[in-house]
């Protein structure tokens, strides 16, 4: 089959946009990007080896990595829950609610943080009644899943709710009449329809979580090998004026990111094929 | 299984669907809840489904063997106007689903539930089609899927809402008759909804028009159609010319012409306790004549404004001579004969027999 670059369309301009495109994405992305790189590129090879492998920093790796890929998945499962309740039913300040999942975009994330240490410590509002049975959350791994949950909640709830408002509700009444429960109309029904929101707003909570550094680095304590999230690092090899040993840890960072990224994305695109298969309705 | 409908009403609101419908429908029946848009039909028919509750009244399945109502509750059939189908399951997929869904004990086999998917397309005639996913079929075909996956689950009862409302004229028709031959076959009672007058003629052996949330008429397509109980039915069963009439000392003029019309074979106004003096007057349009002269009595002028002779009959718009427009059907050797032109004088005609009068004025 012969590749196609460009559909025919009745709207000019694929020129000019693929040119802006291209042209805005080097800029913005690409070429901070590539200065990140070549930064790094300063290290030798055994040098950027022993920085990127020592044991602090893949202690962070792995925390950073899964905190953020928990509190994503935890997200997925309760911004879905929220997300069905604002599209599907209709309550007293439910205008009110959903404003409110906004707020942890709209909210500096130092302040987030302080206010969820304050909460989770252990004289917190929450903090003292954990504490006492042993669910230790602020300055724990738990404690950076909390910040990092809080914070990826709107990516779920944002990507679901225009699915879950296109859903056929005769769709959920024909499985209804064939004899299926609850549950098999929710797995075999909704949630495949809804997966490809699904999925995106997983990996965008997941994106965010990576990154995250305002709203982590007080709840977290800061602990070497314990709780310690790999932007933390980057920062204080900054501060030490470590410029080349930050980038190296970034840089790693970025790869495996963007691996995981297109790897949801590729996903994504395998589930849209399959669902729509050529056709549009 | 027979259902049996008690005192169901259904308020939206203010506004009222349903007002204390009462209907029977034996087993086996095809049965076609026919009505304008907005009449209740389709809120009826989820009533029976349990798609929806009704504010008052019951409805009672009763069959020949000893099933409870509940477990009825999944054995009936929905086939919905835009066919819901899964779009994430092929063809095979949506049919098997109502057998997959089963709790395992009564689940059948994988390999039966395979024989039995494919005997269902067969039936259909979407057999060579079963992986394909809605997506990529017609709306007939689509449609022609939704039957198949409700039938998986042997439905004791197949209720069809608007079934074939989204689909052509053509695909229509075909699938009008392909649903009379599956019920000629399988027997299941069964309720289909539909506005389409000719459709519910063809395919139903019981009819029952509705309007505004009553029952008008319960009926076989021939009771309703030549023995209408109220102008609504004769006016929604077929095209029609309505007049609206006078009634005095025992005559009733219409325009022009006046006939004899004995007083009390009209009902009398239960609110005034006075004959009224209007009434409405339907007339079929095959049932007028047209003549170059007056024949008969029942006779009126009236001038040609549009033919349109494409179809089996021909089509002539006129305006009598008291300003009421008219449609009359002629056959083609008729209007051959006559050389009827456009703006044309001629009589139109009629027999006294075929007029259908109601009191009082129904728009």
């Amino acid at each position: 089959m012969k590749f196609k670059f460009k559909k025919y369309s009745p709207l000019p301009g694929f020129g000019l946009t693929f040119g802006y495109t291209i042209f805005y994405l080097s800029l913005i992305v690409l070429i901070p990007l590539a200065a990140l790189f070549f930064k790094s590129f300063s290290l030798t090879w055994h040098q950027f080896w022993d920085t990127v492998t020592d044991i602090r920093v893949l202690a962070s790796y792995k925390l950073t990595f899964m905190a953020a890929f928990i509190a994503a998945l935890i997200n997925a499962v309760f911004g879905f829950i929220v997300a069905w309740i604002l599209v599907r039913y209709q309550f007293p300040g439910k205008k009110f609610i959903d404003a409110l999942v906004d707020l942890p975009f709209a909210l500096p994330t130092a302040v987030s943080g302080i206010a969820l240490t304050t909460i989770y410590s252990k004289n917190g509002w929450i903090g003292q009644i954990l504490e006492p049975i042993g669910i230790k959350t602020a300055f724990s791994p738990l404690g950076i899943m909390i910040a990092l949950t809080f914070i990826g909640l709107p990516f779920v709830v944002r990507s679901l709710q225009p699915a879950l408002d296109d859903l056929d509700l005769e769709v959920e009444e024909a499985a209804a009449c064939l004899g299926a429960n609850c549950w098999q109309t929710f797995y075999k029904v909704i949630l495949p329809a809804v997966l490809p929101s699904l999925l995106t707003g997983f990996a965008l909570a997941f994106a965010r979580g990576l990154g995250e550094y305002g709203s982590v680095v007080f709840i977290s304590g800061n602990m070497p090998l314990k709780t310690e999230i790999t932007s933390l690092l980057i920062i204080s090899k900054l501060e030490q004026y470590d410029y080349a040993g930050a980038t190296a840890i970034a840089v790693v960072m970025l790869i495996i990111s963007f691996v995981l990224l297109l790897l949801i994305n590729l996903l994504q695109s395998w589930n849209n094929r399959r669902v729509n298969n050529g056709g549009v309705n | 299984m027979s259902i049996i409908i008690h005192n169901i009403s259904k308020k939206f609101g203010a506004f009222t669907a349903l007002n204390n419908i009462n209907l029977n429908i034996p087993t086996g029946h095809l049965v076609a809840l026919l009505g304008p848009s907005g009449c209740g039909k389709t809120t009826l028919l989820r009533i029976i489904a349990g798609l929806e509750t009704a504010d008052t009244g019951k409805v009672e399945f009763e069959g020949d063997d000893y099933f409870s109502p509940v477990v009825y509750g999944k054995r009936i059939g929905f086939v919905f106007q835009h066919y819901a189908l899964f779009r994430h399951m092929n063809v095979f997929e949506n049919v098997a689903f109502g057998l997959r869904v089963k709790p395992r004990k009564s689940r059948l086999s994988k390999a039966e539930i395979k024989d039995r998917v494919f005997s269902l397309l067969r039936l259909v005639q979407m057999e060579h089609l079963s992986d394909h996913y809605p997506g990529q079929l017609s709306g007939g075909q689509r449609q022609r899927v939704a039957l198949a996956r409700v039938l998986a689950i042997e439905p004791k009862v197949l209720l069809l809402d608007e079934p074939f409302g989204a689909l052509d004229a053509r695909v229509r028709q075909e699938l009008r008759r392909w649903l009379k031959k599956l019920h000629d076959e399988i027997h299941v009672t069964s309720i289909f909804v539909t506005h389409d007058q000719e459709e519910a003629m063809e395919v139903a052996d019981q009819v029952v028009v509705m309007n505004e949330g009553k029952i008008e008429q319960v009926g076989t397509p021939e009771e309703v159609y030549h023995k209408p109980a109220s102008g609504f039915v004769y006016n929604f069963l077929g095209n029609v010319n309505l007049f609206h009439g006078r009634i005095e000392h025992g005559q009733i003029h219409i325009g022009e012409i006046s006939m004899e019309w004995p007083e009390n074979e009209l009902v009398i106004n239960e609110d005034s306790h006075e004959q009224l003096k209007t009434a409405t007057v339907f007339l079929r349009p095959h049932l007028l004549e047209i003549d170059k002269s007056p024949n008969y009595k029942s006779s009126f002028r009236a001038k040609i404004k549009h033919i349109n002779a494409a179809g089996s009959q021909v089509k002539i718009e006129l305006v009598a001579s008291w300003g009421d427009s008219i449609v009359a059907e002629i056959s083609h050797e008729r209007f051959k004969e006559l050389q009827l032109k456009k703006n044309m004088e001629v009589y139109v005609s009629f027999d006294k027999q075929n007029l259908f009068i109601t009191p009082g004025l129904l728009t």
